[in-house]
């Protein structure tokens, strides 16, 4: 219960976070509407090609990836932490780091959710991509557990940025673009070496594209989302170590600051 | 009897790697340099040091934040290296500066946010948070968000956000660092009350003042090692002992027949102006006396900086700010 207690003291703070970074203005007329465009870049190419199938595809792949690249701000968000000065006082704290920094950055959450719920469901018809009432209630839910798992493998970047504040941005968008290359965003997995498809299976966002295209087909989600689960609860496993490691670590060469020195 | 002490450290030691990344090598910088230290329990204790001293160092390591590289320190009892648990539940940490808080949140999200980390939930959460509040003077500014806030009450939620865990014992790091004096002598007042229940505290300080008006003991650290521990009346001694008068100007015979009073310990000249340091308790007003005798009328009295006394006491200048 002190861990839920202490996401849930956390969540406050993402809030107050994403307030102060949009209104609902901005975050509709700026923020949706440059994902929007960022989808329909894609979706695009599949048009130019003639493909309907490329375009669904690509759609659908551009719109599970705009959840990573949102998510993936996690990378910014945890350092946060370490630019407001309080990192040495949650290590020194008997609370847990994952539960801070998990509700750190949920924010990225919901709003990642709701931006792809407008791309698939507002935008997909137009280029294809159609749902029934059941499968388009069904999606929300397939969403969520894209985010919510990709946000878990964020966390484990933005546990190592933590030390490395100067290249957050890169990280984030070098994972992104990977990301986007390799889980099967714009060509399917099996497009590369079969190696490369073993290691993507460990990202919680290869298994969650895959539901979100087996719902879109009319087929079934499920063993996608499991798949996403699984993977996302060894990413937040791995997420604990790497705090726990950075905790210990910045104990022995003391690269936890204290206040303003 | 061990159960005397809070916070007792016995041949404490860091030494920091110098260079970056792979080219960490050579001796290092010695942050601390064997301290021994022992704080009884409802002491307020003060650690006085200029920067550099390894003041902060030693707090770090007391927080658990930071590893010695060799001796002991124990928080209660629980040692900080391998019980770090039980040291983190029982003591608060408060340094000075803007830094620390969570700027968009309110006084009184950021209090719970730090409450839910001890342990603290529901009504006792909320009633915690809402004495504290009205403690520190912020109950009506506890729903603004602190960013908004003077330095003054951002120390405040700093004192209360290290008070919401209910420790025994209290680190306070510079805590009065940039605050302007009248927030610092309510700050002052609310050390008094912490000692006043028998709460344990710890504060380093560069401000002799200070460390005079709020602690029970004062021990004074340089280049990482304690130098002495001493009552707050010591201290109060020295600041008068070691005063400084200054003028503008003075004719050349005139300060060189002061210079020759006893109880001048030195005098200086640079740009014309003379500083006069008093090595002896009075001497200061005999010196202002006697030039007023001889004419000269525009004087200035001042306390001596912690750098002089150091060098008046302990007879070194290893006072330069250290890497």
């Amino acid at each position: 219960m002190h861990w839920i207690r202490v996401f849930a003291a956390s969540t406050v703070n993402a809030a107050a976070d994403f307030a102060a970074t949009y209104t609902w203005r901005t975050w509709t007329f700026a923020w949706l509407s440059r994902i929007i465009a960022q989808v329909l870049f894609f979706t695009l190419i599949g048009t130019l090609l003639g493909s309907p199938d490329k375009q669904r595809f690509l759609l659908i792949g551009a719109t599970v990836m705009a959840i990573v690249a949102e998510v993936l701000f996690t990378c910014a968000s945890s350092t946060w932490e370490r630019r407001a000065g309080t990192l040495p006082l949650l290590v020194a704290s008997p609370g847990d780091l994952l539960a801070v920094f998990a509700g750190r950055s949920i924010q990225w959450v919901p709003s990642s959710v709701a931006t792809s719920s407008v791309c698939l469901l507002v935008v997909g018809p137009f280029f294809g991509v159609h749902w029934t009432w059941g499968t388009a209630l069904a999606l929300v839910p397939v969403l969520v557990v894209t985010a919510v798992t990709t946000y878990c493998f964020a966390l484990v970047a933005g546990a190592f940025v933590l030390n490395a504040m100067d290249i957050r941005n890169i990280v984030a968008n070098v994972l992104g673009a990977l990301m986007t290359a390799f889980c099967g965003a714009v060509v399917p997995v099996s497009y590369w070496p079969g190696w490369v498809g073993q290691v993507v299976t460990l990202l919680p966002t290869t298994h969650g594209l895959r539901a979100v295209r087996a719902l879109a087909d009319g087929g079934n989600p499920v063993g996608g989302c499991v798949a996403a689960l699984l993977t996302g609860v060894l990413w937040l496993v791995v997420a604990r170590l790497v705090l726990h490691r950075l905790a210990e670590h910045g104990r022995r060469d003391g690269t936890i600051e204290f206040g303003d020195s | 009897m061990i159960d005397e002490y809070a916070v007792e450290i016995t041949a404490l030691r860091r030494v920091f790697a110098t260079g970056k990344g792979l080219r960490k090598r050579g001796p290092g910088h010695v942050a601390l340099d064997g301290v021994d230290l022992a704080v009884r329990k409802g002491e307020v204790h003060g650690l006085l040091g200029p920067n550099g001293a390894g003041k902060t160092t030693l707090c770090k390591i007391l927080s658990t934040v930071l590893l010695p590289t060799s001796g002991t320190a124990k928080v209660l009892g629980f040692d900080v290296v391998g019980q770090t648990s039980r040291v983190r539940e029982s003591m608060g940490i408060v340094f000075g500066g803007e830094r620390g808080l969570y700027g968009r949140l309110t006084a009184r999200q950021n209090l719970k946010f730090w409450g839910a980390l001890h342990g603290l939930h529901g009504k006792a959460l909320r009633t915690r948070v809402d004495t504290l509040l009205e403690r520190v003077g912020l109950t009506g500014r506890a729903d603004d968000r602190v960013e908004g806030f003077s330095r003054g009450m951002k120390q405040r939620v700093h004192l209360a956000r290290g008070l919401v865990g209910d420790p025994a014992v209290l680190l306070l790091d510079e805590p009065t660092t940039g605050m302007d004096p009248v927030a610092a002598k309510d700050f002052r007042s609310l050390v008094g009350e912490l000692r006043a229940e028998n709460r344990t505290v710890l504060i380093t300080t560069h401000d002799m003042v200070e460390a005079e008006q709020v602690c029970d003991r004062v021990s004074l650290i340089d280049a990482g090692r304690i130098l002495a521990t001493e009552p707050p009346a010591a201290l109060s001694e020295w600041i008068t002992r070691f005063e400084r008068v200054d003028v503008p100007a003075a004719p050349a015979e005139v300060v060189a027949r002061l210079r020759e009073l006893p109880g001048v310990g030195s005098v200086s000249t640079e740009d014309g102006r003379v500083r006069f340091e008093t090595t002896q308790e009075g001497v200061a007003a005999q010196l202002v006396r006697a030039l007023v005798d001889e004419g000269v009328t525009s004087v200035t009295t001042s306390k001596p900086s912690l750098e002089e006394v150091y060098l008046h006491v302990f007879g070194h200048n290893g006072m330069a700010v250290r890497k």
